[in-house]
Order: structure tokens, then sequence, then C-alpha cells
């Protein structure tokens, strides 16, 4: 697991601390039942705390997995190769 | 504290049948993050019960306070904006900031700030709470300069100060300091613009989590520390006593030594607001005694009690001091320029708080008297704590003519001219008898504690009563030092609670309290809510009195039982009891 992914399921485990780190790695907006749109805001504010990074407000609705969560802090971490701001 | 850490603590399993601490939030934002940080602050300061914060709707700060129900929650606390003054004063709402609106806007304000007041006062003689003035600075909505304050602006700043003004005359209403705010919490960062106009949340995280603390140590209200003991030399003023003389030592901006003038100041501030100032100095009696005469000292020598100058070791002079005042070291502050000196006292009290006074360090002399004031500071101020030291002081001069000194017990009580007064008028209103009930271990019933909302709850019972006696005598007064609350019942009357300040004992002030319970209340019989606790032995000693031994939980009393056993009493009573 690396480092990023570990922090990550940090964050999910303190908006979601119900979940166990497997149940997080699996977790989405259509499997997590408490995933709703006052959990995702506050998912993001820990997140871009935890990270230092500043998540467009444009692409949150996109954001409704740990995957997509993954590929968007990869994708903010080598800006040259993907869409995402720093 | 960042957000991960709030949102991990309040995660983090308690004791599900620990006592619910709830607090309704009420603000016209979205809480989010305030709302989480609130209950993790909260959750760090009472890690003893289980907190629960609640919000209200969206915008509506107003009806969120007119709404609330005082026996639903323990406490409100309330975070008012500008937009929730008027919603043209945020950035969600487009309604126009042409100069001519500009004036309605201000009138909108007003409007606003008297409906506040006025719930506000309503709600608050029910539950009690906390104010937060605005914390965001006003939109760059004016017509001057952002450097330059308009009418406008000025005229807005004038309600919420006007209606701060106004609520901080209300008892049961804390206002959130903005000063101590500015210093925890930058302006310049406290507004995240993107997340007011995308979720309604207007405050970066920090701010939200700086806000949160502050309203959590205001809900706390930790109790006040009680005593400050200060040495002489080079601490209450600049030089020393026996080498420099009378007119040597100095407190001035012209000898350079205006620190310890300030200082002075400041413990005099203190005493006037009941705090105990004793004096320990290795010095000469004479000398200190001359020196408190000088007419240019800003403490006076009616402001202490006692002085301890002598040559002996400095925490002997303080095992003396606290004896005097009776109080326990961890309620006390030791101050003294010498670090020897405050290891010497620290290691003989460990939980006396020792502090080596900063000579010649303004900086630090700053951080000090700011630290002093956290620790002695207090909600409100009562008659009895400008009463406090003139009662010890009298209490040293009673004891000095006791009778074990002089005539019999009952000759010298006689002569004493005791008055006591009874007076049952007040309830929830009474800060004294909620804070001695709080505070007081010796004679204490039971040893039982009552935050604000039990104490209001008490009271809801229509049986329930509060009885409050004051006293004073030819040696001056001791102010309210008794509390008894109860619920009345028939023939029998039970008493839940029953304090009285270790000031007061030796007076036979408790067997007078208790001739007044079966004579007022009429009762043949009088049941009490006792408990043994570790440091209720002289109430325990007075039942003994009349039960012949040590009295068991709930013990009750008879008024046959206690007439056959009451020792003469001389008081000059007088009171209403209103049940």
């Amino acid at each position: 697991m690396s480092e990023q992914e570990q922090r990550l399921i940090r964050c999910f485990a303190s908006v979601f601390p119900g979940l166990t780190a497997e149940q997080i790695r699996a977790s989405s907006a259509q499997s997590t039942g408490i995933w709703d749109s006052l959990s995702l805001v506050t998912l993001a504010a820990v997140i871009q705390e935890e990270f230092g990074v500043d998540i467009d407000p444009e692409v949150l609705p996109d954001l409704d997995s740990f995957a997509a969560f993954c590929t968007y802090l990869s994708r903010l971490e080598r800006p040259g190769r993907g869409g995402g701001e720093a | 504290m960042k957000l991960i850490e709030a949102l991990e603590l309040i995660g983090r399993p308690g004791v599900t049948t620990a006592p619910e601490l709830k607090i309704f939030l009420a603000c016209g934002f979205t809480p989010l993050h305030l709302q989480t940080f609130l209950a993790a602050h909260l959750r760090e300061r009472f890690p003893e019960r289980r907190i629960s914060v609640s919000a209200g709707l969206f915008g509506d700060l107003c009806g969120n306070i007119e709404r609330l129900e005082g026996d639903t929650v323990d406490f409100l606390a309330v975070v008012v904006e500008w937009s929730d003054l008027d919603p043209r004063l945020g950035l969600r709402t487009l309604g126009g900031w042409r100069p001519p609106q500009l004036d309605d806007i201000v009138e909108s304000a007003r409007r606003t700030a008297a409906r506040l007041e006025r719930g506000l006062a309503e709600t608050s003689s029910r539950v009690p709470g906390i104010v937060c003035m605005p914390t965001l600075p006003l939109p760059p909505m004016f017509s001057t300069r952002p450097a330059q304050a308009g009418s406008v602006e000025i005229q807005l700043h004038h309600v919420v100060t006007a209606l701060m003004a106004n609520l901080s005359e209300q008892s049961n209403l804390r206002i959130a300091s903005a000063q101590f705010l500015d210093e925890a919490s930058s302006p310049a960062d406290r507004y995240d613009v993107k997340s007011d106009v995308r979720s309604g949340f207007p405050y970066s995280v920090p701010h939200a989590s700086a806000l949160a603390q502050l309203l959590a140590s205001l809900i706390q209200n930790r109790s006040a520390k009680k005593g400050l003991i200060t040495d002489l030399d080079d601490t209450l003023w600049d030089g020393i006593l026996g080498e420099d003389g009378v007119e040597g030592i100095s407190w001035h901006l012209d000898r350079h030594s205006h620190l310890h003038g300030l200082y002075q100041q400041f413990l005099a501030s203190l005493a006037g607001s009941g705090v105990l100032v004793g004096v320990a100095s290795k010095n000469d009696p004479a000398l200190v005694n001359q020196a408190f005469q000088r007419n240019d000292l800003l403490l006076s020598s009616n402001d202490v009690f006692p002085f301890e100058t002598h040559w002996s070791r400095k925490s002997e002079s303080v095992q003396r001091i606290l004896q005097t005042w009776n109080v326990s070291p961890d309620a006390v502050v030791f101050i003294d320029d010498s670090p020897m000196e405050v290891a010497e006292v620290k290691t003989a009290f460990p939980e006396l708080e020792c502090i080596v006074f900063p000579k010649d360090d303004h900086g630090g002399l700053w951080k000090l008297l700011k630290h002093l004031r956290d620790v002695f500071g207090k909600a409100l101020l009562t008659p009895e704590d400008s009463l406090r030291l003139t009662s010890i002081r009298d209490s040293s001069i009673w004891r000095d003519r006791s009778p074990s000194r002089q005539a019999s017990p009952d000759e010298f009580l006689k002569a004493a001219e005791a008055h006591i007064a009874f007076d049952s008028s007040q309830l929830n209103g009474d800060n004294r008898a909620f804070e001695l009930i709080n505070k007081t271990n010796q004679f204490n019933l039971n040893g039982r504690r009552f935050s604000e909302s039990e104490w209001r709850t008490f009271f809801i019972d229509p049986t329930a009563f509060l009885l409050t006696a004051s006293y004073k005598d030819k040696y001056g007064s001791l102010g309210k030092i008794a509390v008894i609350l109860g619920k009345t019942g028939g023939h029998k009357l039970c008493v839940n609670g029953w304090v009285m300040s270790c000031r007061a004992f030796s007076r036979r002030i408790e067997h007078q309290c208790l001739k007044y319970l079966f004579e007022a209340f009429g009762v043949d019989e009088i049941s009490f809510d006792y408990q043994t606790t570790p440091r209720n032995g002289p109430l325990q000693a007075f039942f003994a009195e009349f039960v012949d031994g040590l009295p068991a939980a709930g013990v009750t009393l008879s008024r046959q039982q206690f007439a056959a056993k009451v020792r003469p009493l001389f008081h000059r009573v007088e009171g209403t009891v209103n049940v």
C-alpha cells in the first residue's frame, strides 16, 4: 500500500468511522449508504487539509469513490500528466 | 486542531452511560466544520460527558434562537455573522450595494439586532448561552477605500457593539471576546469565499477550529483560582528593601522600574475582584510595614492578608497562608523573582502554580498579566467577592478572640451580636448560591456539583426551594455563606444539598439553619440526601451531634431529636420563605 493510499484511508476513516480499511478501499457513493453530500464536502475539506491541495469544486461530484480520489490526487501530484490543479 | 483530528476525536467510542452535554449551535450559515470542531473541543474539555451539538435551520438565526426550548439543551452557542443582520451583508445574496441602499441595510441590521436581543434575553432566562459577534470582515460594499471607515460601516459596527453591550448585562449570557479571537485566528485568514459561496460555510478550517475552541472554553467556564501569594523584593517592587531602604525601592517610569508598578496595579485589581492576595517575603516585618505606608504604592496593605514576612523558608510561609485562607494549593498561584525560591515552594506544594517573576522582561510581564487574568477571571462578580478578604481577616480576629482564649463559647457567641438573614426569593438567578454549591467541600451534604442546566432543571419542580443564609456580626460581614436546597412535601422536608463556607464555622450557623428549616417550613421531620465524601468531615461531625455516631446515607432528623440536642443560639434571625 502506498503512503498516499494510507493517508487517504485515514481521511476516509475519519469521515466514515465505521468502515474497515478494506471497506474504505472498495467504497463509493453507490456502495456506502452513509456517503452523502455533507460527508463528501467534509471528506474534501479533510483531504485538502491533509494533502495541502485545493480540490476543484467542479470535479467534486465526480469524486464518488475511494478509487476516484486516489486517481485525482495522483494527477494533482503529477500536474504535467493530468488535468488537476495544485 | 486539524479537521481530521476533530473527526477522529468525536468518532472515538465514549462511555454510553455518561451524562450527555447537549449544546445547541445557533448560526445562520451551514454549521458544517464549526459543528464538528465544537463537538471535538468539548470532548477534550469534558471527557466524562457525551457531547451532542445540534444546529437549526440554515439562514434563520433569530428563528433558531426563538424556537429553542430551554429544557432540551444544556447550553446555547450563538454565532452571529454580518449576513445574519442583513443578507445583503453577505456574498450569497444579490440584493444590491448601491449607495442609496446602504441606509436601508443599516436600518434592517438595527431591526434584526433588536429581534436578536429580545430572543436572547428570553431564551437565556431558560438556558445559559454564549454569543459571538461577527468574526468575518464586512464585504467591500462601501464607497470609501478599504483603508477608510465610512459612516455606514461605522454605524453597522455600532449596531453590533450596542447589541453586545446590552447582552452583556444578561447574567446568563457570556460574550465571546473579539480581541481574544483576533490573537488566536488572524482576521485576514478567516473568510473562505469559495466555501461560503459554494456550500454556505464561510470559515476557513483553521478559523472554524479557533472559534470552536473559544466557544468550548466559555461553555466550560473553568473555576477561577482563589489566591495569589507574592514576593516583595524585586517582584512587587524593584530593589531590596533591607539594602535600599523604604525610599530606595521603586516602581516608576523614571527609575526604569515601571513593570513593578504595573504588577502592583494588577494585584490591586485582583484584590478588588475578590482574589485573595498574600505576601511571602524574607524580610524585616517592620520595614515591610513602613514600605506599605508609602502612599504611592498601588497595592494597599488592606488588599493583602496575611503578610508572612520573616526569614524562614518560603514554603513555611505558603503553608501558613494556605491555612489562613483555608484553600487548597491547586487554587493558588505563587510568584517570586527567585527561581530557587520558586523551586523550593514547588517541591513542597506540587499542585501550586509557581511562577518566576519576569523582572525587566516587558513581554514576559504582559504574558504574565494575561495568564493571571485567565486563571483568576470570573464570568460574573458577586457582592461576596468584595467581602472575601475582609471576612477572612475578620475570621482571624474571631479565632484570636475565640472562647478557648477568653470567655465560654456561649458568652463569646452572645457578645458577637450575630445576625443571620435567610432568603429564598432568588432561584436560578442566584449566582453566589450556585458558586457556593459547586466549590464547597468541607461542610457539604453530599459533594454533589451542579451544571448550570442541572441547577435550572432542579428548580423547575414547583416543590423545590432554595434557601440562602447571610451572616454578619460585630467583627464584620461574611456575606452569603450557606445554601440549602431541597423539596417540600407535607410534614416532611427533603434537603438535597446543603453547603456552608468554611469561613462561617464555629458560629452555630448550621444549628440556626436547621432550626429555621423546622420553623419556617413547619415540618416535623427533615430527610437529608446525605453522602459521606472524603472531605465533608465537618458536616459528618455536625450530624453526629444529633444521631449519636456517624450519620448513615439518607439520614433523617425529627424536630424532637433536634430540640433535644441543639446548642444555645444567639443570632438575631430574619427571613421569609417563598415556596
